[in-house]
């Protein structure tokens, strides 16, 4: 028997109440009596306290706060799991919900955020209402929600609510006439307020003030007195008569601060009717507020006897609507008809179409096994599939090769659409080429596909089921959100943060690789042992002897994040990439950078491509990957985020059916992390530190006005730098370390200086080249050794030596070996990391993307906010634009590369007919190849076709100036700057980019190097 | 174009009832004979967007490009190229190239209103020879800079007398010497002619047969595609004769760093270009000229599709890629595994230079500089 299985007996024994209608999925949440103890699972009410405040959630006492009795044993996102098992829960934390709630709170009454009700029966006896049971106060995602989200709206309860024989209203006669006017009025005539409450912002008082909770909560002033009295007497008197104690909730007034005032919407005069969409009176109000288990959002419907006109109202929406967080919107999966509106003039489409058709049914659009988006914007597309089809399938005969990518005009723009032919199905993906260019949009595509197999096991599976279809249009949804206005989902970052996410986020969602935080060594160790202790699975309830039964999953590994940067990995790289494209896609790395999450819980099953496919190598191992089922668990807090991989089917006990998330794997990791809280304020204190390596301004090289050009004559940059960045925290004894009695100086060879004879003689390039070069000896002479054999020859012979070299070498400039000497207070000692040679530091920007490992190291999004000006962050556009289409010549470089190899196997092994088939120049080649062979001459004609690819390195100059230059006398000043990128194919492929001042001209091999010195892996 | 890459297929039809006008390729020519049927169906496939006002201009396989054009609403080509390297930008250039070929040799009055599809089959053959050295231009960029090539010769001076002397004496204000299908000397109204049209006529007399005298009657696509100004030069044989100029293409004096395997140099105002791939000193180290030649255009095509600002006729459709960037790009460089290659955007001047691989990377800025001022230094155009 499986735990899961026993814990559901032992609760059914205990009778703990709520047993949820969840179908096949057994509530995991419930405890066995043997391990009720605290710490291990702490409350919701708990766990909001720690989300919300500062307080320690280790353990403590939550009995006090438990007010809906076994419920709250239950975590919170039970409710939301869906009937496959699959968990999407996402909860902020309170600080951020409430501005996201607050600006939510004059959206559409229809969308019913959260809903609660009294579990005391004497409230409401409708049937509608049994079923309506306790819910959670968090945003639902699941079906569940949309589902009761169509519950009767107020309008049909107001009918229910007079079969009962509440009277619609005392001041009857003239708002009866006004219901008999139009509609329009009559919907007017009930206006729903969202106001976000809190009972514990609730001032300890004592019990006495229990008619005050309306006020204390919600901040809605009703002075009872002030109607009849006798109504009240006789309801004390006779509480079963209810026709009598139907007291009007009017707002006498609204108390300043409170929710209430803040929502603007809530007028004196109105009569609030309803909490929630339960009936509330004078009577029983205090005690359904008393119900709201902690912060959560209420729905409060008023009779109002003002009519608002539709346009202010409107426009109010419209504007809350601006301020909103898109993302979180997204996520929660609530129609956001704004974000969508601005994509639809952009044409853009997604379809998976079959290529057999079935002949006897000639259904229409029986080819489209799946289409979004259904709107205008994707009917021409959806209109022109012949084309689609047509192309597919003639290409492939003629050149005998699967088409990739095909370009449209139409509605004035050029449409890029690429292709995915598997079996006889094909996805097609259309987008904008202002949007998009056609490299990444392939990369995109590539990624798509395998995000929908790492969720659903193939296309196939994800496709052609029905009950997919609304969560692959919530998938699709986020993909062209993200492609299309990737600078709307970010509402909440800093304007700089926002505009660095934007110009980046084409480029670096793609990457292969998850964005990496160096940390210093202790840190880093405290992650690892936390990981490898909640890997090992050792703890009490997790441990085999513990039922003596098998335990359910085991954990193959896990990855931690931080604000969306990967501090801890310890899954292979396929894994984690798996993951991380997963994460991307549902935007999780962002969200957990910007906003507080409260809580998020993930919980489905996947399907990693690295563990399914039967490697041609295990056959020579003899190991097989077991025959197993995988899950994902992702748990968040704050800003980290833990994702877990768990096996399940190998040495674990089989799972049957679709098992949902086990309370006791969620709980252990979210404990990993509580453990690891303490680390946060050193990140953070990393995140915050100068960056390292250090960056340059833009600006910086610039001067601002005509009078700093003439004061040009000292470097301006170092002033500048104690000036306005944080640099100055560095102490100059520690930069002795590094160039103690090796320094020397030297001067920039006059050839380079000269080099740059077409960029005007004037302007700070020119200062910075006839600057003396401060530099360690050693470095210099490890960098000249560098750039030789770089320069000389690009074979893979000499790459391989230098990076060997690099090993051995003891490099002061080695990061890896600075942080094992560090001390913890030395961790200034980054500062006096410089990457460029020189006095000034002219790098700009850089990325390094180490692809065996998955990961890619750039400047924190602090690091590249220091660096604010006019110049810089066009500069940073320009970087990422140049990469994209730097990497794009890369991967053909790779491509090529990975068929030659495929050719150099082929040499010694029979070719395999399918490759051939695949690609007739690949037979020629291979051939050509054989012929040569015998001649002795192979690798000549190898090159032959393949010199116009393999381009290993490619570098751009650009030339900015100062947009506002005004000065007619002279002409603007320019400053120059190199993106350059790098590829490596051997020992091991990586690729960097870095951006560096026009100054120092051959630098680029050294800092690939030093950054690449940086990855303490 | 084509060439031990793979093979590109030339395809013209008739927009309106998609006959078939010609076809012409280049590279492995027996196998790749399109069948009618998938003529039939490129054709079709763009006939069927362009009915529901989509217009589909491009597509890709794994070793294919393939690009539609209509032109006038009258000719639509397609071009189906297997070679390493091709890009929209070389096969839109090889497109446009061939219309305007068409129209040279046709006029275009003859190829908007087809009155006799058959005899406007058997008008085209005229060009034929035209447009297969458009798919295989071998060593010459022009086609792709759409710049006139030029060459510098010795005694310049005595020479340009010579034939404007000639030029007013058959009554023509136009005339120019052509060397090798690269341009000597012009009048100076030979100048005044659109880029194309001086492009296409060096690259027209380049593909004729050499004869001693030549009178051909002709159409400029964009001066006057419907005229035909006439014009003779039987006397330029002596001229002729008498020049010998150097293989290199280079002023006579000049020499290039050492290490420039190839180099390109494009006037950006005249759109004439220079270019050679065996300037003096490159020997016969490392890549043939023919791949020299190869991987310049390759080259190129990339930097000016991407980085260089757009340059040469027709603008593009869409706005391109380059205008991405808010920043202008100047120089650029490309380090594969078999050579280099440098490009500068000067104000005068692009640059683009093919260099061997064991030049040192960080070389070759100063080195292309120099290059640079060395050509443009004494050059003659």
């Amino acid at each position: 028997m499986s735990p899961s299985r026993f814990r559901v007996l032992v609760s059914w024994r205990l009778g703990a109440a709520g047993l949820r209608s969840g179908g096949v999925t057994p509530p995991p949440g419930m405890e066995e009596p043997l391990s009720l103890e605290m710490p291990r699972e702490p409350a919701p009410r708990q766990e909001e306290a720690a989300a919300g405040g500062d307080e320690s959630s280790e353990t403590g006492s939550c009995s006090a706060s438990f007010s809906g009795g076994s419920d709250d044993l239950e975590p919170e996102w039970l409710d939301s799991v869906q009937k496959n098992g699959e968990l999407f829960y996402l909860e902020l934390s309170e600080g951020e919900e409430e501005t996201l709630l607050q600006d939510s709170s004059s959206e559409v009454p229809a969308v019913n955020h959260v809903r609660f009700c009294e579990n005391e029966a004497e409230v409401i006896q409708e049937g509608s209402r049994k079923e309506r049971k306790y819910e959670p106060r968090l945003k639902k995602i699941t079906k569940i929600l949309k589902k009761k989200s169509l519950l009767p709206k107020h309008s049909g309860k107001k009918g229910t609510g007079g079969s009962d024989g509440h009277p619609s209203g005392p001041t009857s006669i003239l708002k009866h006439q006004s219901t008999q006017k139009v509609g329009v009025i009559v919907q007017q005539r009930y206006k729903d307020v969202c106001v976000y409450v809190n009972p514990k912002r609730l001032p300890n008082d004592g019990a006495g003030e229990k008619l005050k909770l309306l006020e204390a909560l919600v901040g809605i002033v009703h002075q009872s007195s002030w109607s009849n009295k006798r109504a009240e007497k006789q309801g004390e008197q006779d509480r079963s008569n209810k026709g009598i104690n139907e007291e009007k909730l009017v707002v006498h007034g609204l108390i300043p601060g409170s929710s209430a005032i803040k929502t603007g919407q809530i007028l004196i005069g109105d009569a609030l009717v309803a909490v929630n969409d339960v009936d509330v009176n004078a009577e029983n109000i205090e005690r359904v507020l008393s119900c709201i288990p902690g912060p959560m959002q209420v729905k409060l419907t008023f009779e109002t006897s003002v009519f608002e006109h539709e346009g202010t109202s409107q426009q109010r929406y419209k504007q809350a609507q601006s301020a909103m967080n898109n993302l979180v919107k997204l996520l929660w999966r609530e129609d956001n008809m704004d974000l969508q509106l601005a994509i639809q003039g952009m044409p853009h489409i997604v379809m998976y179409l079959t290529l057999k058709l079935d002949s006897e049914t000639s259904k229409d659009e029986q080819e489209i096994l799946y289409q979004y988006p259904v709107s205008e914007a994707s009917q021409k597309l959806k209109s022109v599939r012949g084309i689609f089809l047509t192309l597919c399938d003639m290409l492939e005969n003629v050149t005998g090769a699967h088409i990739i990518s095909s370009s449209l005009f139409l509605c004035g723009k050029l449409v890029q659409v690429v292709y995915w032919k598997e079996s006889d199905k094909l996805l097609v993906i259309g987008l904008p080429a202002e949007s998009v260019p056609l490299s990444q949009l392939r990369n995109m595509i590539t990624d798509v596909v395998r995000t929908l197999k790492f969720m659903y096991g193939s296309l196939d599976s994800a496709f052609c089921q029905v009950e997919n279809v609304s969560r692959l249009d919530h998938f699709f949804n986020l993909f062209f959100q993200r492609a299309i206005q990737p600078a709307r989902l970010n509402s909440n970052a800093s304007p700089s943060a926002q505009h660095y996410d934007s110009c980046s986020a084409l480029f670096l969602d793609n990457l292969p690789g998850v964005r990496w935080l160096t940390l210093a060594q202790e840190i880093k160790m405290e992650i690892d042992t936390a990981l490898s202790d909640l890997e090992a699975a050792d703890f009490a309830e997790l441990s085999e002897d513990y039922y003596d039964i098998r335990r359910l999953y085991m954990i193959l590994g896990s990855c931690l994040f931080y604000k969306g940067y990967l501090i801890g990995n310890h899954l292979p790289k396929e894994d984690l990439i798996d993951i991380a494209l997963y994460s991307r896609h549902y935007c999780l790395l962002p969200l957990a950078a910007e906003q507080r999450i409260g809580q998020l819980v993930i919980w489905r099953e996947v399907f990693p491509h690295h563990h399914l496919q039967p490697s041609e190598a295990s056959g020579v191992t003899g190991y097989r990957e077991p025959e197993a089922r995988y899950f994902l668990l992702i748990v968040g807090l704050r800003h980290f985020m833990l994702c877990v991989l768990l096996e399940t089917g190998g040495c674990t006990s089989k799972a049957i059916g679709n098992p949902g998330p086990d309370c006791i794997y969620v709980d252990q990791v979210k404990a990993t992390i509580l453990q690891l809280e303490g680390i946060d304020s050193s990140i953070e204190e990393r995140l915050e530190a100068p960056a390292i390596p250090c960056l340059s301004c833009a600006d910086w090289f610039l001067p601002a006005s005509r009078d700093k050009l003439e004061s040009f004559t000292t470097p301006p940059i170092l002033s500048k730098l104690q000036n306005t960045s944080k640099t100055t925290a560095s102490p100059i004894s520690k930069r002795t370390l590094f160039t103690d009695s090796s320094l020397r100086t030297r001067k920039l060879s006059p050839s380079r200086s000269s080099g740059g004879s077409d960029n005007g003689s004037e302007g700070p390039e020119e200062g910075g080249g006839l600057n003396l070069l401060a530099t360690v000896d050693q470095v210099r002479k490890h960098e000249r050794k560098e750039s030789q054999s770089f320069g000389g020859s690009e074979g893979s012979g000499s790459l391989f030596k230098v990076t060997k070299k690099k090993h051995t070498l003891p490099n002061p400039f080695h990061l890896g070996n600075l942080k094992k000497n560090l001390s913890e207070k030395d961790t200034e000692l980054y500062n006096a990391v410089k990457l460029t040679s020189g006095p000034e530091n002219t790098l700009f920007h850089y990325i390094s993307l180490e692809t065996m490992q998955g990961i890619f190291i750039t400047p924190t999004h602090k690091e590249v906010q220091q660096l604010s000006g006019s110049i810089h962050p066009q500069l940073i556009k320009n970087f990422h634009r140049c990469c994209l289409s730097i990497r794009s010549i890369f991967q053909q470089a790779v491509m090529k590369e990975k068929v030659y190899g495929m050719c150099s196997d082929s040499l010694s092994f029979p070719p395999t007919p399918l490759l051939l088939r695949f690609n007739p120049d690949l037979k020629r080649l291979s051939l050509k190849k054989k012929k040569n062979a015998d001649s002795g001459s192979n690798l000549d004609s190898r090159k032959a076709s393949s010199d116009l690819n393999l381009v290993r390195e490619h570098g751009v100059l650009f030339e900015c100036s100062p947009d506002n230059w005004t000065d007619q006398k002279k002409p603007p000043p320019t400053m120059t700057y190199w993106v350059v990128g790098r590829l490596f194919l051997h020992p091991k492929p990586q690729e960097f980019y870095v951006c560096f001042h026009d100054s120092v001209t051959e630098v680029a091999v050294e800092l690939a190097f030093k950054l690449s010195f940086g990855l303490a892996t | 174009m084509g060439e031990e890459g793979g093979s590109v297929t030339l395809l013209c039809l008739t927009a309106s009832s998609g006959v078939p006008l010609f076809c012409r390729t280049t590279g492995a020519p027996s196998k790749h004979q399109l069948p009618f049927s998938v003529i039939g169906s490129l054709n079709g496939v763009h006939m069927f967007g362009a009915n529901l006002d989509v217009l589909l201009t491009a597509a890709c396989t794994a070793n294919t490009h393939v690009v539609w054009r209509v032109f006038h609403n009258s000719i639509t080509l397609i071009v189906l190229s297997a070679e390493e390297g091709a890009s929209d930008f070389a096969l839109g250039r090889l497109l446009d190239n061939t219309f305007s070929a068409m129209v040279l040799i046709l006029g275009l009055e003859e190829l908007v209103n087809i009155r006799n599809i058959e005899r406007l089959k058997k008008d085209l053959r005229a060009c034929y020879k035209l447009i297969d050295s458009f798919l295989a231009p071998l060593e010459r960029s022009g086609d792709l800079t759409q710049c006139v090539e030029c060459v510098p010769v010795p005694h310049g001076a005595a020479l340009q007398e010579g034939l404007e002397a000639f030029v007013a004496a058959a009554e023509s204000r136009f005339g120019c010497l052509v060397v090798g299908g690269r341009l000597a000397l012009a009048t100076e109204p030979w100048w005044q002619l659109a880029p194309q049209e001086l492009l296409l006529l060096s690259w027209l007399v380049g593909s004729l047969p050499p004869p001693t005298a030549r009178d051909y009657p002709i159409y400029l696509p964009h001066g006057s595609p419907t005229l035909v100004p006439r014009f003779w030069k039987p006397l330029l044989e002596p001229l002729q004769a008498c020049v010998r100029p150097q293989p290199h293409g280079l002023p006579p004096g000049t020499t290039l760093p050492p290490g420039v395997l190839a180099f390109l140099l494009i006037h950006r105002e005249q759109r004439s270009s220079q270019s050679s791939v065996q300037p003096p000193g490159s020997g016969g180290e490392g890549l043939s000229p023919r791949r020299r030649a190869r991987a310049l255009r390759h080259f190129y095509a990339l930097v000016a599709a991407r980085y260089f600002p757009w340059e040469g006729s027709p603008a593009p459709p869409q706005e391109p890629f380059q205008a991405g960037f808010p920043h202008r790009a100047r120089h650029c460089y490309v380090v594969s595994a078999t050579h280099k290659a440098y490009a500068i955007h000067a104000p005068q001047h692009q640059l683009f230079l093919l260099l061997a691989p064991h030049v040192p990377t960080f070389a070759l800025r100063p080195l292309a500089a120099r290059a640079l001022q060395r050509l443009t230094g004494d050059a003659a155009c």
